[in-house]
Parts: C-alpha cells; structure tokens; sequence
C-alpha cells in the first residue's frame, strides 16, 4: 500500500565501512534500499517521478515517491505527469532513474563525494544487455560506486525462503510483480533460466481492471474510484477462488453464499436535510392568506364592475337626455344641433341608446334575454321568411335571405342542444342499469367490465398498431430499400395505393385527363379519409367510460396505459445512501482470475499454473526425480500473489498438469513483499559476495559490452 | 518555497555532494530534453541476443493451449451469446437488454478491457 508517509533521511551513514554494500530492490512498484546483512530495507518509496512548477518561484522541483497531496496545492502539475523509469519490468527511462536513485541515496543518508560501498541490485529476469549496462554506467560514473553485482528478485527470494526452510534446493518460484509474472526453476540451488516463463500481466492490471470494471458500473461516481482506491479495495477484498466457474454461478443464482461474499463501499454521503410537514397553524395561516388575496381580487372585480355599471348608466342617461332635448326640438333645428353631436340621424341614438343597454344589462348579470327573443316565435322574429318572393322589393329580398340565414343556424343550434340532452339522458339511464345489474351481482358485473375493458383495449390497441407501426415499419422498408409491391402495407396504405392506380388508370386511354373533371379531386378527399374513424372513436369513448368505471369500482384495477419499461431512468425519487453506494461482488475474484486466464483482459499468454507447465517442458535435461523433487517446492512470492485463496488455487491447477501422483507442494513465501530484498541482503552479506560483483576498473577496461556474459551464482 | 513543503523535504535538492555530476550539469536548463531514451520494444529490436542462452524475448510465455473461456462483459458471467450488433458477450437476455442502451462509447470500452475495440490509427 502506497504510505504517504515519507521516509526519513537515515543517519547512521558514516557508521557502515565502504566494504559493506548497499542493497537495492529494484522494483516495478516500489524502490527498496538498505545495508546488506540488516533484516529489513531502510528506505522504501514509490517508484515515481514528478516534476512539477512551484508556483511561488516557478522553478520546477523533482518529488520522487509519494507525497502528501494536500501540500500540492503550492505546485503546478499541468505540465508534469507522474512517470517511472520502467516500461514493463524493465528500466528504460534513465533520467527518471538517476532522479530515483538520487533520491534513495539522500534518503540513506549518503555522505562524502561519492557513494563508496558495493551496490546489489535486482533486475528482471534476462534482463537486456543495454539496459542493464546503462544502469551499470549510471551507477559508476554519476555515483562513483567501485563495484555491483546484478541478481534477479525472485531468485534471491527464493534463496531467502530455502534459508528458513520453507522450499528445497530444487524447487520452483512463482512470482507477480506489477506488471509481469515470471516463473522459473531452481535446480541444484541455481535458477534455470532456460526453462523461465514470463507472463506479461501482474498486479497493475489486476488494479488496473477493477478500476474500469467499476468506474463503468458507476459512471455517476467516476471521481470517487481513483486508483489509490481500487489498489486499497484489491488489497483488501479480492480474492482467488478455488473454481471459478462454479464462483460465478453461485453469484449468479443470487445464493446467500454469495450476498455474505458480497462487499459494499458506502461513499460519503449527507442525507438532503427532511423536510418537516407543514404544521396545521401553518396550513390555516396559509389558507387565511389565500382567501385574503381571493377577496382583494374579488373586491376589485367588483369595484371593476360598479365603475363600469356607472359609466354606462351615464352614458345611456346622456343618449336619453339627447332624445329628449330631440324631441323637444323643431324639425328645422336637428340638423344643426345633431352636428354637435356624434350621431347624424334620431335613429342612429335609438340604436345607440338600445346598445348601451343591452352592455348594461350584460354587465350587471342580468339573464339576457336573447334566449327569450329566440322564443319568440319565429313567425314574428322572421317575417319576411314566409312571404314569397315574387311579393317583395329588391331590398327586402336581401333582408330575407339574411333572416333565412339567421333562422336555419338557430334551428340547428337548438337541434344540437336537444341532441345533447338525450344523449345526456342516455347516459344516465345507461349509468343507472349498470348499477341496478352491479347491485344484482357485483362479481359477474365486475367481470364482464373486465373482459369488456380486456376486449377494448385489446382493439383500440390493434388498431393504432396497424395504423401507427404499418407507417413506421414501411419507413424502415423505405430506408432499407426494400419497400415491397405492397403486401407489406397496412390496410389504410393498401386502400391510397389502390384508389391511386384506379385513378391512374380507370380513364387513361394514352393521355392523362385527370383533374378535367371536378369529380377527380374527390379522390384525395377519399385517399387522405380514414375509413374506420368513427368506428374507432366511438371504441375509443367506450374504453373510456369502462376505464373509469372500473377505477371506480376495482380497487385493484390499474389502467395499463402504458406497457412497464425498464428503459424508464426518470426517477423522481430523492438520492439515498443505496445510491452512494459501491458495491463488489463479482469484481472481488473477477479481478484476481487475470493472472490465471490473461486472455481475460486480452493478453494471449498462459496463466499462472500453466506457466507452471510451461517451466517444466522446458527443463527436458533433468529426470524425472528431479522434476517430481521440483514440483514438491514450489514457492510463491511477490506483492501480487497475496491474494487468499491464490495457493490452493495454483495447487489444484498444477495438479491437473503434473503426472498422477506425482509430489506437490505449494507455499508462500514468509514474506512476498520483501523478500527478495532481504535474501539480496543476505547475499550481500556473505563473504564470497565480492566475487560475484563487478568493478568499475572492469567496466573501464571492458567497455559497455561487458554485462553479456554476466551471470552471479546465486549459492555461494 | 513555503515552510511547510521545506519541512516536508518532499522535494529533492538540487545538488547532492555525493554526485559525481550533478543532474543540473548533465541536463541543462533550456536545451531541449527530447526523447533520449528508448522504449522497451525498440531496446529489445537493437538487442542483438546469442543463439543457445535464454533471452527477454525467448522466455515469454507462449498462448494458452485451452481455448479461452467467454465471460459477459458487463457482469462477468459465464457468456453463451454474442451481440452481432456491440460484438459484446451476454449472460442472459436481461444484459441484453442493458447493452442494447448503452452508448457506444462505454460499448468501446467493455470491448477494450478485452483488447477487443476498434482502435482507429
């Protein structure tokens, strides 16, 4: 787990002779540096770089390692990413690498002009040439190191554990590191690595997948999965699991097993603060304010209204004053006094007068009287309707066809009304037998309501299918380019398709005389018509009224207006914690079985127990005893492989591959963290070791090309 | 530099008497610090590795010999289908239902945690 605490700066430097060498495991994820025969590294950081801008003085800085992030607030990142000088497991990048070599030195407590001890360090496994060279350059000529040695992790932790007795001296180690696995035999205490075997997966993928495993199941909660997050969660919750096949279906099935395998991350979460139902003081003073502001507008209709009545009361007293003062007046004297007025003639004012007061009579609410008028009978209200023609003048000719006009839409406005009323009547003696059949037998009335309401659906349904879809479906035709000769049409398209060809054809003798007649353009009245309309909108009212009676009187009744889709996202409903919260089930062994079936994540290498396999083809040059000796110690190391259940796992599957009972022995390490650097440290220590390294009065003498053939013995 | 990321000694000083040369010498500022470095696979196209001992390249494992299990792609579920339409795998009619909706971005992405997108050059 990446410690954000930093490390402190070692002083015991000066204390360590220059014959005693600094051991350096160089690993993938993490750098470890310390003094050879101590128990544990001194210095354990993260192997990143990051350059970034202080913003005060803008000078850019190297932080090597992880870091307190609250104190990144003082740098500009935007320019820098992080970077590791490793590209898979091998060192490529050796600026990044002199910065964290650097560092691991300063943290050691390094003093004087150059760092004067032996240097042990780890590499990969058939590590190239020119990378192990470069490496070899930079530790001579920056640091002024008098001799190294290279050695492989795993191998040296193997050494560590047949030290503590927990494999033999031939014997297999399995081990994971961030970004490769590797598996090779030891034979005769010394590794083979002809028979090595490397997958290039590890823990980073396993993280790596979780990660995007869950950031794409929670897309609402991206910012919440970092990768520090999915490296804790993978620490803490995943697992291998013994056969995965039959792990998955038991989450499948939604067992009790797998709800108690289940793990939930409940994110910070704040529930939205309740909101408290209004209290009845709170109801009533609310209801006082309403029907306060009701009866200010109320008021102010009214005050409206009396204003209006006022004005108008004046105006029809003034037009009556007007008729009065006419009629006082001399024949010879209206004109002359009209001309002051608005009006040219009496019956002008008349008319006015007769306005104002039907306005009036509005105004105040009266109950008009044109119903009334209308009651009159029509004798009298049309006079002129019942005289022939020939009888009157030209003039009234005219006002007898407007009092036609008049008369024949009050009829059938009137001939509306009583259809209305029946209708109306209807329905309610309709409604009446319903209820007398409902009181008979409420049960069978119920059910015929349902079959009714199951039958009206149903055609109403089929209906707007056959119209709505047959449309939509020959769209589609339309799109794919396959529109048929019509036996795919709806019977609406199939109905304009023929009155088309009719029209097209009926009359065409060589020339086209459609639209000569009037009667052609009937043809589109008849095309766009829908024949079944009524039919359907009266279906449709039916429904209606089942529906709502049925509500009515069924309880359990839900008018199924729309069919259930889970497509539905709308959701009214307020966030709660269920929604913050992220939830590892299948992830938990999905992520781990990587290492196991790589072409999960699209790596077409072997897993680990075929690795396994692997190794053991390889090594054609030993017997079998010696492979069965093999297969009964092997080891299982590095920070991926801590996952539980991994061993038993790795057993079952190399079992399937070595002969029939054949010996098996599968352990881990005491430590798989850090033992490979405590068995680098161990080497170190021991007295033959400076036979193993190489001086830098070699490497001056020998050049770059030295390292070709440079192999340490790992059992001094 | 503030107090607080002195104390921290987060970042690394600029000279370090143990050095024989110092970074700022052997990087200077302002000349450009292009790509001096090489990546693994052309580190290893350079390599020139003798015939009989083992090699990075010689040590990789080679594929599987089991034909590969089909997992869904959403819920990790042993998969018996494949859309023709996402090319993505599906346990059950219901995850059907659920690929069906999704935009083809994060289609793109189930594919590409099985290297299985379709990766435009």
């Amino acid at each position: 787990m990446p410690s954000i605490n930093r490390p402190l700066r070692q002083s015991d430097y000066n204390r360590f002779s220059s014959a005693t060498p600094i051991v350096i495991d160089n690993g993938g994820s993490n750098f470890r540096i310390g003094w050879a025969g101590e128990s544990d590294p001194r210095v354990i950081f993260r192997s990143t770089v990051q350059r970034p801008r202080h913003r005060a003085t803008g000078e850019t800085v190297t932080i090597v390692g992880d870091h307190d992030t609250a104190l990144m607030k003082y740098f500009d990142c935007t320019r820098s990413s992080s970077r590791s000088p490793f590209d898979s497991n091998v060192v490529y990048q050796f600026e990044t690498m002199e910065y964290v070599l650097d560092y691991g030195f300063e943290r050691l407590g390094a003093q004087g002009m150059e760092v004067d001890h032996p240097i042990l360090m780890t590499e990969c496994p058939c590590n190239p040439v020119s990378s192990r060279s470069k490496m070899a350059e930079l530790l001579f000529e920056a640091y002024g190191v008098p001799s190294i040695a290279f050695g492989v992790d795993a191998a040296f932790s193997y050494k560590f554990n047949q030290q503590l007795g927990i494999c033999d001296e031939d014997g297999l180690v399995v081990c994971s590191g961030l970004t490769t696995s590797h598996v090779f035999p030891f034979v005769n205490g010394e590794p083979v690595f002809d028979a090595c075997c490397r997958t290039n997966i590890g823990g980073y993928h396993v993280t790596d997948y979780l990660k995007q495993l869950l950031s794409l199941k929670y897309p609402q909660h991206l910012s919440n999965i970092t990768w520090e997050k999915a490296e804790d969660m993978k620490m803490e919750h995943c697992y291998v699991a013994y056969d995965y096949g039959s792990e998955l279906e038991l989450f499948q099935k939604r067992t009790k097993e797998a709800e108690e395998k289940t793990r939930c991350w409940q994110l910070p979460w704040v529930p939205p603060p309740q909101e408290e139902a209004p209290t009845e003081e709170e109801l009533a003073r609310k209801a006082a304010l309403k029907e306060k502001q009701g009866q200010r507008l109320r008021d102010m209709a009214a005050a409206k209204k009396s204003g209006r009545i006022l004005e108008l009361e004046n105006e029809l007293q003034g037009l009556e004053d007007l008729l009065q003062e006419l009629d006082e007046m001399e024949e010879h004297e209206m004109p002359s006094f009209l001309s002051g007025t608005a009006y040219s003639s009496r019956l002008e004012i008349e008319s006015a007068v007769q306005k104002v007061a039907q306005s009036l009579r509005k105004v105040r609410g009266d109950p008009s009287d044109s119903e009334e008028r209308v009651d009159i009978s029509s004798a009298e209200k049309y006079p002129l309707t019942g005289i022939p023609d020939e009888m009157l003048t030209p003039d009234q000719l005219k006002e007898k066809k407007r009092q036609m006009f008049i008369k024949t839409m009050s009829e059938g406005r009137s001939r509306a009304k009583q259809k209305r009323v029946e209708e109306e009547l209807l329905k309610e003696k309709q409604n009446l037998q319903d209820e007398e059949r409902r009181s008979e037998n409420p049960e069978l009335y119920l059910e015929t309501l349902r079959a009714k309401h199951k039958e009206l659906t149903e055609k109403v349904e089929q209906r707007k299918r056959l119209k709505t879809n047959g449309s939509k479906t020959n769209g589609t035709q339309n799109l794919n380019g396959s529109g048929g000769r019509g036996e795919r049409l709806n019977a609406a398209q199939r109905e304009r398709m023929r009155l088309l060809t009719t029209a097209a054809f009926d009359r065409g003798k060589g020339e086209d005389t459609f639209g000569a007649r009037d009667e052609d353009w009937q043809l589109y009245k008849l095309m766009s018509k829908d024949n079944d309309d009524d039919e359907d909108e009266e279906d449709e009212a039916e429904l209606v009224r089942v529906t709502s009676r049925l509500q009515d009187i069924d309880p359990t009744f839900i008018a199924a207006l729309q069919p259930p889709s889970f497509l539905q996202p709308a959701r009214a409903t307020p966030p709660t914690a269920e929604d913050f919260q992220i939830v590892l089930g299948v992830e938990r062994f999905r992520c781990p079985e990587i290492l196991f079936q790589p072409p999960m994540v699209g790596i077409d290498q072997a897993g680990l127990d075929e690795m396994v396999g692997i190794s053991f083809r390889r090594l054609d040059f030993v017997d079998d005893a010696t492979k069965d000796r093999i297969s009964n110690s092997i080891l299982v190391t590095g920070g991926s492989l801590l996952f539980p259940g991994l061993v038993p796992r790795l057993e079952a599957g190399v079992r399937m591959i070595r002969p029939y009972l054949s010996p098996l022995k599968v352990v881990r390490a005491s430590d798989p963290i850090l033992d490979a650097w405590r068995g680098a440290a161990a080497y170190a220590a021991a007295s033959q070791f400076s036979t193993q390294t190489f001086s830098r009065e070699d490497y001056y003498e020998r050049g770059e090309d030295w390292p070709r053939g440079y192999h340490i013995k790992y059992a001094l | 530099m503030e107090p607080e990321v002195v104390s921290s000694e987060m970042a690394l000083p600029a000279v370090l008497p143990f050095k024989r040369v110092q970074m700022s010498d052997k990087y200077p500022k302002g000349q450009s610090r292009g790509r001096h470095w090489k990546h693994l696979k052309q580190i290893l196209q350079a390599e020139n590795f003798p015939e009989n001992e083992p090699n990075y390249l010689s040590i990789e494992s080679p594929p599987s010999m089991y034909p590969s299990k089909k997992f869904c792609d959403v819920t990790g579920f042993k998969a018996p289908y494949v859309d023709p339409r996402t090319n993505l795998r599906y346990a059950s009619p219901d995850v059907l239902k659920c690929i069906r909706v999704l935009p083809n971005e994060y289609v793109q992405r189930y594919l590409s945690l099985r290297n299985a997108a379709i990766v435009l050059k």
